[in-house]
């Protein structure tokens, strides 16, 4: 299977199998002068070496390494300080100390005590001998183990990507190399719409737009456990390839929309669908198919949806707390519960509308335009997250009253998800009227959801939003990179969308038609669809 | 060896004893990475590499044109952190 070598790390550089030997891959990438040294027990003393004196885990090594720790003729510590590996000699790299013992006792192997490599004074570098390195590799592990327990917020230590044999022989026969500068246009495609499919294009543009979807499908994670060819993720990897072939022609997507009005019934048909409505059915697809269950006849999942740990939850899903407070009693009921976006009531919809903050106070919560009185997507997040008296016809049964009491019901943001999708209710479908609401709503190409977060919940007096001291946390702050806009009325409209290629760089995706756009364009657009990608990315 | 390499080697010896030694290098090197420090040197070893040729090329070629861009390249904002945390480190274990 044809794995995307572009996304290869550019670290491959330099390795001893690397660079040595490219025409037998099995041959010992070291040299031979560590011959000398691996004879009897060798093993188990390089092992004692890297644990006392490299990576020394236990406290007692490192009392041990500590004190010996020095150079033999100078006394420093620094100095790139090496240990003869024949013999027990502690010398410094930049001073020669290790090199005139080297030459005086005729011991030509030596260890780089801060970086663990091996150094041979026959050859004048440093080698990279497969037994060896392997030594080295699982000694640095149990070292940083025992040393990590003791220090919050590092885990795993990272370690360089390196390439197995396997890889390296797709490398050889793929020589083919493609380089990512600032201004390439990979991944950028067209689509062609198969009748009146943009809603479809314009979320596709966007999902393969989101950088740990990319990323996650370009590295083929997805292992697919479904029998048969109707996997949707097996589909979307399929459409990464197309998009990042380097093919400048647009894509057919014909398979992908057999395969939505196959899993989608709802959707399926030639009529104009909702692009929200799509969204929300293709990773409620993707979700149920990543986790490779398959469903029986009875179309029971196996799993508890609950418990996933697919992509799609790990990117998309985020946790909404509902706070209900009764009246009396002042007892609050919590629940929390998971979401892929958060929809959005605007202006001059039925239900009447938070006031909006001032245009003149000039206050930029997210640096957004106060032309005066537009709305902002703040002034929408603030009247979602609003408390909400439930009134007396919708009393609430108090768990501490033991009766129904009138409460207030509040929104906050739980747990934020990686990509924060928000829907601008435009389609009102009451049983009245079916009308687009049309009014402009501005947002911001950086976003900080600090102020909506559960956590600051109790900063907030009387309705109005207090600065929070903690602007240092910038695990809540987030960052545009798709729009999705609807041109027309609700009878007869158009999707197209914004997506964000480079840091600045956005263009406009109109079916099949892809044009560079200005920050401007998008800012100025309309917006019914905002994708918003986590900033800084932390580990579990 | 002066008053200064002594008190150098001591502190040293208190870093390496309690594990902090390590766990600085780790922030360090998680720092070095975040602000592209690493992506810089990485950039400049490609230089050297190129200059001297894949085959002929040595790890002491690259140490001795990358350390002095390296020590000047690494922000400010960095050192006072590890400075910082050194410093935290030697009030707790005053003696």
């Amino acid at each position: 299977m044809a794995t995307s070598l572009m996304q290869m790390p550019k670290n491959s550089l330099i390795r001893g199998t690397w660079g040595l030997k490219p025409s037998t891959p099995n041959a010992p990438a070291g040299c031979s002068h560590v011959n000398g040294y691996k004879v009897d027990n060798w093993r188990q003393n390089l092992r004692v070496i890297y644990q006392c004196f490299v990576w020394s885990g236990t406290a007692e090594t490192r009392r041990r390494k500590a004190k010996s720790c020095i150079c033999h003729m100078c006394g420093a510590h620094l100095n790139r300080l090496h240990s003869c590996l024949y013999c027990v000699f502690f010398g410094c790299f930049t001073k020669k100390h290790i090199h005139e013992h080297a030459k005086n006792k005729r011991h030509n192997l030596a260890i780089d005590l801060l970086y663990g490599g091996i150094y041979c004074f026959v050859c004048q570098d440093y080698i990279y001998d497969k037994d060896m390195e392997q030594i080295a590799k699982e000694e640095q592990r149990k070292a940083w183990k025992l040393v990590s327990v003791h220090s919050t917020g590092i885990g795993e230590k990272y370690t360089t990507w390196e390439p197995t044999k396997r890889e390296l022989e797709l490398f050889r026969h793929n020589p083919k190399r493609r380089k990512i500068t600032t201004n390439c246009t990979i991944g950028l495609r067209g689509l062609i719409n198969l009748g009146n499919t943009c809603f479809m294009n314009c979320i596709v543009q966007a999902l393969t737009h989101t950088p740990l979807l990319r990323d996650f499908f370009l590295s083929d994670r997805h292992k697919c456990e479904m029998q048969s060819n109707s996997c949707l993720v097996c589909e979307m990897s399929q459409l990464f390839q197309e998009f990042y072939s380097g093919h400048r022609s647009p894509h057919i997507p014909f398979r992908l929309l057999h395969l939505v009005w196959t899993h989608a019934r709802h959707l399926a048909g030639y009529e104009q669908q909702d692009a929200h409505e799509f969204l929300i059915a293709a990773l409620d697809v993707l979700h149920r198919h990543c986790k490779g269950d398959t469903i029986n006849d009875n179309g029971k999942k196996t799993n508890n949806p609950n418990h996933c740990n697919c992509i799609i939850d790990q990117i998309f899903t985020g946790g909404l707390q509902s706070d209900v407070t009764c009246q009396v009693c002042h007892g609050v009921s919590t629940t929390i519960d998971p979401f892929w976006d958060i929809s959005l009531d605007l202006p001059g919809s039925p239900t009447p509308f938070w006031p909006l903050s001032p245009g003149g106070d000039g206050s930029t919560v997210n640096g957004e335009n106060h032309l005066s009185g537009s709305t902002t997507l703040t002034d929408c997040l603030r009247r979602f997250t609003r408390p909400e008296h439930l009134g007396s016809n919708a009393k609430i049964k108090c768990g501490g009253c033991h009766s129904y009491q009138e409460s207030t019901k509040q929104l906050t943001m739980k747990k934020l998800p990686i990509v924060a999708c928000f829907h601008l209710k435009r389609f009102e479908h009451s049983a009245k009227l079916r009308r687009k609401i049309t009014t402009y709503v501005s947002f911001p190409l950086e976003l900080d959801m600090t102020p909506f977060m559960a956590s600051s919940k109790e900063s907030r007096v009387n309705g109005q939003y207090q600065q929070s001291v903690d602007v240092l946390n910038n695990d809540n702050k987030y960052s545009l990179f798709a729009v999705v806009n609807h041109q027309g009325t609700l009878e007869s409209g158009h999707y197209t969308s914004f997506i964000r290629q480079h840091k600045d760089q956005w263009f406009k995706c109109d079916d099949a038609i892809i044009t560079k756009a200005s920050i401007k364009d998008v800012l100025d657009s309309e917006g019914y669809l905002l994708f918003y990608h986590k900033q800084f990315l932390e580990y579990e | 060896m002066n008053k200064e390499a002594r008190l150098k080697a001591t502190i040293n010896q208190k870093l390496t004893e309690t594990g902090e030694r390590e766990r600085l290098k780790e922030l360090l090197r998680a720092k070095l990475t975040e602000c592209g420090w690493k992506d810089q040197m990485k950039a400049q070893c490609k230089e050297v590499i190129k200059e001297k040729g894949l085959e002929h090329v040595t790890v002491e070629d690259l140490v001795v044109e990358i350390t002095p861009k390296g020590r000047a390249l690494v922000p400010d904002s960095v050192k006072k952190e590890l400075l910082q945390r050194i410093r935290a480190f030697l009030t707790q274990h005053a003696s």
